[in-house]
């Protein structure tokens, strides 16, 4: 059984008087210890579905169909007391900017004390000193010094770090990673990364959900991708064949778009048009307008996620 | 290299210094603490081609692009634009210096006006300059706007209406009006996605062929660098660490830390994955940089004596100059130093091949 199973979700917002989709029939399956990649561009829904899954939604959002499973738990149907029970313990999330998950007027080592206490009833020598543990775990030099000091003397690299260490602490089933180093540069991008795999996946045997626009990064960490496109996943498929064999059309542009595949200087191959905003997505494939294998039957259905090849799964007619 | 051609741009023991704690504590202490982010930077751009500045966030990169522009008085050093030091411009000279030279910056929603249209936006630097009738002036945004991609119906509308592209064609349109010969362009794509990315490079390329532009991009994303630019220098904490042409860097990086940022960018080939054993710790302060060579206490190939020689810029082959004592001469190095020339390899950056 997977960890996590979201089945034919659907998320809309409400806006200039109607509701508009923004997550159109995703269904995925996160397994223990892996990392699966969600990438898209902005817009395409990806960290929409992460809220969907933390059931932390704005309040002009709606889940509007579909199931999401935490192994025997129905998250889309938990009550808010089940549901403060799962996040931070079996249901983590980091985000794109550390700081904001951290509370400016406190100490640091406040904060991750209190969570530990909260989630693991340790009493506060325990929990400091289980603190320290963590630090040092995540590669925080000086820890005990660090545990005294407020978010803003920490850099982006830092604060991430102790993000963390939080979600470490306790043991999470699922780890959503919501952009995570996408502020940070790269040597310190590479460390974070390497945190995650060697100390929640590879030691926990935690499930990670990396949302993430750049492939790079997908390239190095993940174990599967789910490819986005304006609320639909168009392709989802083992990493190397992602990248040695992509098969939708979108996979393919955005793969060829990249600099540093093209031979130096000349031209980069580009994607006509733009990505369509949530309010005027276009009929059938969502991807037609701007696809160049496009044909009339494009225009009017959609194509369902068919599996093409071994591990490979795509939602385009050119498969069926 | 450029065959004795004189540079456009040559910066000559470039700094900045920006002070700190100006307060009466700090006079007390007689000594005034400053951040270094640019520190002693020479460095020559050459018509036509790209120079491409590279570093992490701190490294001082903007800075110096800023400084190149007279955006800002350095503390030390000057910038020539043909010979001529732009610090000591009188106001007509720098006027048509400006005209010359313009910049791109990295966020496209900040750098344009909200209230004004975008043909006004793309007009007002040849309004400033009086150049030509309006009509003429209109029929040249009306060029311009095709020119980068867009039509005349995006030249009436306001910049919030534009995707995050488009506004930076706007800005490229609006830096082109006055048909300058150089662009630094400050992380010209890093706000935008990749499918966009690629269209706002390409567009790039073709304009510098037109126009013979010369360009200096700024940015952290080596793939960018290494697709689009002509030479690079890479720049740690307010130095420069290394300078060579873009082919030559990216086959067989010199400088410890260029080796470093090489070998943690995320390729998109999952057969070439990260060695993840790589050199712990973050950038220092800048406040408070390591004495000697500032990458010492991250460097892997750390000699004794860098903590205290700061090495100097040398040259190690044509056009090629590296800020390392691994590089300088032997006097510094133990007698089981690692060898002074290093073989580009295939696994020149320790990835693991699979």
């Amino acid at each position: 059984m997977s960890l996590l199973s979201v089945q034919n979700l659907r998320t809309e917002f409400f806006s200039g008087g109607r509701w508009l989709e923004a997550v159109s029939d995703v269904s995925f399956d996160l397994r223990r210890g892996e990392i699966l990649g969600l990438v898209g561009e902005s817009g395409c829904g990806k960290s929409t579905i992460a809220y969907s899954i933390m059931r932390l939604l704005a309040s002009n959002a709606r889940i509007s169909a579909g199931d999401v499973w935490l192994e025997d738990v129905n998250l889309t149907e938990a009550d808010e007391a089940t549901l403060q029970g799962l996040r931070g313990s079996r249901l983590s999330m980091i985000f794109q900017d550390p700081m904001t998950a951290l509370d400016s007027l406190f100490t640091v080592g406040h904060q991750v004390i209190e969570t530990l206490q909260e989630h693991l009833g340790l009493n506060v020598a325990e929990a400091r000193e289980h603190a320290l543990a963590l630090l040092r775990q995540v590669g925080i030099p000086a820890a005990e010094e660090r545990l005294n000091a407020y978010p803003y003397q920490f850099s982006g690299g830092m604060s991430q770090r102790i993000a963390l260490a939080i979600a470490i602490s306790c043991h999470p089933q699922v780890l959503i990673a919501d952009e995570p180093t996408t502020a940070l540069d790269v040597t310190i991008q590479a460390q974070i990364l390497h945190l995650i795999r060697r100390l929640l996946v590879k030691e926990q045997g935690t499930g990670v959900l990396l949302i993430t626009h750049d492939l790079g990064v997908v390239a190095q960490v993940c174990d599967r991708v789910a490819v986005m496109y304006a609320g639909k996943i168009v392709e989802f498929s083992d990493v190397a064949s992602i990248f040695n064999n992509p098969l939708h059309p979108y996979t393919q542009a955005l793969l060829k778009s990249l600099p540093s595949q093209g031979i130096a200087r000349g031209s980069l191959e580009n994607i006509q048009g733009r990505v369509p905003s949530l309010m005027d997505w276009p009929t059938g494939c969502h991807f037609h307008p701007r696809c160049i294998h496009a044909r009339a039957i494009c225009r009017e259905k959609t194509p369902p996620l068919r599996k093409a090849a071994e591990g490979q799964v795509v939602a385009c007619v050119l498969y069926e | 290299m450029n065959d004795g051609a004189s540079p456009l741009l040559r910066a000559q023991g470039l700094s900045k210094y920006f002070p700190l704690e100006s307060g009466m504590l700090a006079s007390l202490r007689g000594a005034r603490a400053a951040v270094k982010a640019v520190e002693s930077v020479s460095l020559d751009v050459y018509a036509g081609q790209t120079l491409a500045i590279v570093g992490e966030s701190g490294s001082g990169k903007s800075t110096l692009g800023r400084l190149l522009l007279r955006l800002m008085q350095p503390s030390a050093g000057h910038v020539q634009y043909k010979g001529e030091n732009i610090f000591t411009m009188n106001r007509a000279r720098l006027r048509a210096f400006r005209r010359q030279a313009q910049i791109i910056l990295q966020d496209p929603y900040a750098s344009l006006n909200p209230r004004m249209r975008v043909g006004r936006i793309i007009r007002e630097p040849l309004d400033i300059y009086r150049e030509g009738s309006v009509a003429e002036r209109e029929k040249r945004v009306h060029a311009l706007l095709e020119r980068v991609g867009l039509t005349s119906a995006h030249g009436r509308a306001y910049p919030a209406e534009l995707s995050g592209g488009q506004r930076q064609r706007v800005c490229i349109a609006a830096a082109l009006a006055l048909s300058p010969e150089i662009i630094i362009a400050d992380e010209p794509t890093s706000s935008l996605d990749v499918s966009v990315q690629a269209q706002t490079l390409n567009l790039l390329s073709e304009l510098q062929r037109d126009f013979n532009l010369t360009y200096v991009l700024i940015t952290h994303d080596l793939g960018v660098v290494r697709h689009f630019s002509d030479r690079v220098a890479v720049m740690y904490l307010g130095k420069i660490v290394e300078e060579a042409p873009t082919a030559t860097l990216f086959a067989a990086p010199q400088h410890p830390y260029t080796q470093v940022l090489f070998s943690a960018i995320p390729l998109p080939d999952p057969s070439r994955r990260i060695n993840w054993e790589l050199p712990t710790g973050e950038p220092p302060s800048p406040l408070d940089p390591p004495s000697g060579c500032h990458f010492h206490p991250r460097c892997p190939q750390a000699l004794k004596s860098c903590s205290s020689v700061v090495p100097s810029l040398k040259a190690t082959a044509p056009g090629r100059r590296v800020a390392c004592l691994l590089y300088e001469d032997r006097n510094h190095l133990p007698p089981n130093a690692p060898s002074i020339v290093r073989t580009p390899s295939s696994n020149m950056d320790g990835r693991e091949t699979s």
